[in-house]
């Protein structure tokens, strides 16, 4: 089968099955990575193998689509928004899953570059998951605010936390032999060159981008440096996420109306996201289903010890009351895109390691986006958030 | 031609704390839900109220957060309007600063015309609110305001 | 809830003869333009006159010419400040050389879920409401549903 007609396929069968979804009030992503399973080698066989190899370009360009629009909440107008409560739970929640997930699969005796890409994975969690059980319960009150707060942020801290220990990991992982000086090195390189080439970008983006007067020049504009951009990174094997990101933050604060950048994407970036969801769940090794018993267990109850004790240092520190401290982590168990993404990266840069690390989130993703509603429904009903 | 010179200086404005009720009473006559700025007590320009801001009402929480994380998105589809819970209280306890937008496009009223024009464009608005240079609330200017003054040039009306 | 129970039945509608200058004039202190139904003489919806359809006055053809993606010489908006218009073709031009014939309607017996839903997806805020014969009985905008649903809550 040709490109052209799997592609086209794909989205097809993808809108079908995200409305299916929606019906049994399960997020269109799990459909999508479930059509995907389906379609993909270890069932019907219907995506090629020429579709697989075209799957890294189009993650590359989902991956960096959302980093950008994630980059845009990093402006000191949103952080005065959310407020201090969001800000200081939202971190400690994230941080507090990688280090906890991180020290257990230590523990476990899992290599450390791996136990290290687990740890940043655990920080990512699935807004759309969130959103639906609130919305089926019509939940309400200053609970659900700051739980709404904490899950549209943390993946904004998940991808940072996550680039910054896909550095350390590669540099690890490259020169098991060198001193420590010499792979410390390698990741600061990577982060500043991201960080550069994100700067740079993001004010030519801003300042040309002021002399455009319409739509379609806009939209053009917007994907063509969003892709030079990631393009660069790729080229000089600096991150993706973090470039993108950072390109972001700076049009945010330096453009007084940046949202045309990010409102003008809305259009585009809905197929790609299916498509990429899609060829994920294609490349889902299903043989290796039956090895990650161990590691998928432990990776899944130190994420939610992670998430427990960071979220109560958090509410802690800003003074939440109880009911935060103590039931917040559960309405942020769900798991579905971003860790997916992640995973994806780190399939492709780890050989080995990376297939076991991408079907373990895969499969625990699965389970989270089951066992998760329920989790949240139940932190809803602890705080009286649910009413009648 | 400058925008001070044709825009509408006689607009409805509202304030941050104005309630929905008082909202939805100014306008009860109407059948469109014109765009309506919304000022501080200095009468600065913070953002605007339109038809889309009443949904903000039908959805969960801080949507605006939200939509920043594209998957956070359960689905595309509009929000269900017919089949929510607002209760009549809702009408005191929810304000114009909980629901307005704050990606404001906004022109100065000694900017040219053409720029106006150029920026509703871009944005593809109808209109955007004019503000002088202490930022404040001058006037509206549409547009239909410029079209309609082209013809009037041109002689058509 | 149908159609009918909330749309406004008392609506401005042209002709398909009638001129510009005849529009222009019975818009003269509007600061918006609404979205105008343009009708046969037996009130048949025929297409709507909207903001845009001013720009086929400055670029004439242009509704044509969009069906071909490649006739655009560039998508830049018309420069309307720089445009031949001669005063009298505020007589010449009437409502069928400038009308949207690109028509969103619904039945004023259809449910108003079904107006909402067709006005998210078209993306417009109000659509022309008609009969069973297909004449135009009215006009049915977002704020109209919204309003209703407030006050079906009780929040006015």
């Amino acid at each position: 089968m040709n490109i052209i007609l799997g592609v086209g396929i794909i989205l097809v069968f993808g809108l079908l099955s995200g409305k299916l979804a929606e019906k049994v009030k399960t997020p269109a992503i799990t459909a999508y990575l479930l059509l995907g399973i389906v379609f993909g080698p270890f069932m019907l066989g219907f995506i090629s193998e020429d579709m697989l190899k075209v799957s890294g370009t189009i993650s590359n360009i989902a991956l960096s689509l959302i980093a950008f629009s994630i980059g845009q909440n990093f402006s000191g107008k949103i952080f005065r928004q959310v407020g201090k409560q969001v800000m200081w739970i939202s971190i400690l929640e994230a941080v507090g899953a990688w280090l906890i997930t991180l020290i257990g699969l230590l523990f476990f005796k899992v290599p450390a570059y791996m136990a290290l890409i687990f740890g940043a994975i655990a920080a990512a969690s699935a807004p759309a998951a969130i959103i639906m059980v609130v919305r089926e319960y019509k939940a309400r009150g200053q609970f659900v605010d700051i739980l709404m707060g904490v899950v549209a942020l943390d993946d904004a801290w998940g991808l940072i936390i996550f680039s910054l220990s896909l550095a350390v990991a590669k540099a690890m992982y490259l020169d098991l032999s060198s001193s420590l000086g010499s792979m410390l090195m390698g990741a600061v390189i990577e982060i500043a060159g991201s960080f550069l080439v994100g700067g740079v970008l993001g004010i030519i983006l801003s300042r040309i981008g002021l002399f455009l007067k319409n739509q379609t020049d806009l939209l053009i504009w917007t994907i063509g440096v969003i892709f030079v951009a990631t393009g660069i990174a790729l080229h000089f094997h600096f991150s993706v996420l973090l470039t993108s990101m950072f390109l972001a933050a700076v049009v945010v604060n330096l453009n007084n109306e940046s949202f045309k950048f990010f409102d003008i994407l809305n259009h585009i970036d809905w197929p790609i996201y299916l498509i990429f969801f899609v060829l994920a769940g294609a490349s889902l090794e299903i043989d290796l289903l039956s090895k990650i018993g161990v590691i998928g267990i432990v990776y899944m109850i130190f994420r939610i010890v992670g998430k427990f004790l960071g979220t109560y240092l958090g509410a802690h520190i800003a003074k939440s009351d109880d009911d935060v401290k103590k039931y917040l982590s559960l309405g942020l168990l769900p798991q579905a895109g971003v860790a997916l993404g992640m995973a994806l990266i780190a399939k492709e840069q780890f050989p080995q390691a990376g297939n076991i690390i991408f079907t373990t989130v895969a499969a625990t993703t699965v389970i989270y986006e089951i066992i998760g509603p329920f989790f949240v429904k139940l932190a809803l009903h602890k705080t009286n958030q649910i009413h009648n | 031609m400058y925008v001070k010179d044709i825009m509408q200086t006689e607009i409805l404005s509202v304030k941050r704390g104005t309630t929905l009720t008082q909202l939805l009473n100014m306008f009860k006559t109407f059948h469109s839900f014109p765009k309506v700025p919304v000022v501080d007590n200095n009468g600065v320009l913070m953002g605007a109220v339109h038809i889309r801001s009443f949904f903000e009402i039908f959805q969960p929480h801080n949507q605006d957060l939200l939509m920043r994380n594209p998957l956070s998105m359960v689905s595309r589809e509009p929000a269900d309007i017919f089949n929510v819970d607002i209760e009549e209280e809702m009408g005191f306890l929810v304000i114009v600063a909980d629901i307005m937008d704050t990606k404001v496009v906004k022109v100065n009223q000694n900017d040219d015309l053409k720029k106006a024009y150029d920026l509703m464009q871009l944005h593809n608005r109808d209109s955007i609110p004019v503000v002088d240079d202490q930022k404040k609330l001058v006037g509206i200017i549409s547009v239909f305001d410029i079209v309609m003054k082209i013809f009037k040039e041109k002689g058509l009306v | 809830m149908q159609v009918k129970d909330i749309m406004q039945s008392n609506v401005r509608s042209v002709k398909k003869g009638t001129t510009l200058s005849q529009l222009l004039i019975s818009f003269k202190d509007f600061h918006s333009f609404p979205i105008v139904p343009v009708v046969d003489q037996e009130m048949v919806l025929l297409g709507t006159v909207h903001i845009c359809s001013f720009f086929e006055i400055f670029q004439p053809h242009q509704d044509l010419l969009m069906r071909n993606p490649l006739s655009m010489i560039s998508r830049e908006p018309t420069d309307i400040f720089n445009v031949d218009i001669e005063e009298g073709m505020g007589f010449l031009i009437i409502m069928a050389d400038i009308m949207d014939t690109k028509i969103v309607k619904i039945e004023q017996s259809a449910d108003i879920r079904k107006a909402f839903d067709l006005m998210q997806l078209h993306q417009k805020t109000a659509i022309p409401v008609v009969d069973d014969q297909k004449k135009l009985v009215g006009i049915i905008s977002i704020f109209d549903i919204v309003m209703k649903i407030f006050h079906e809550k009780g929040l006015i």
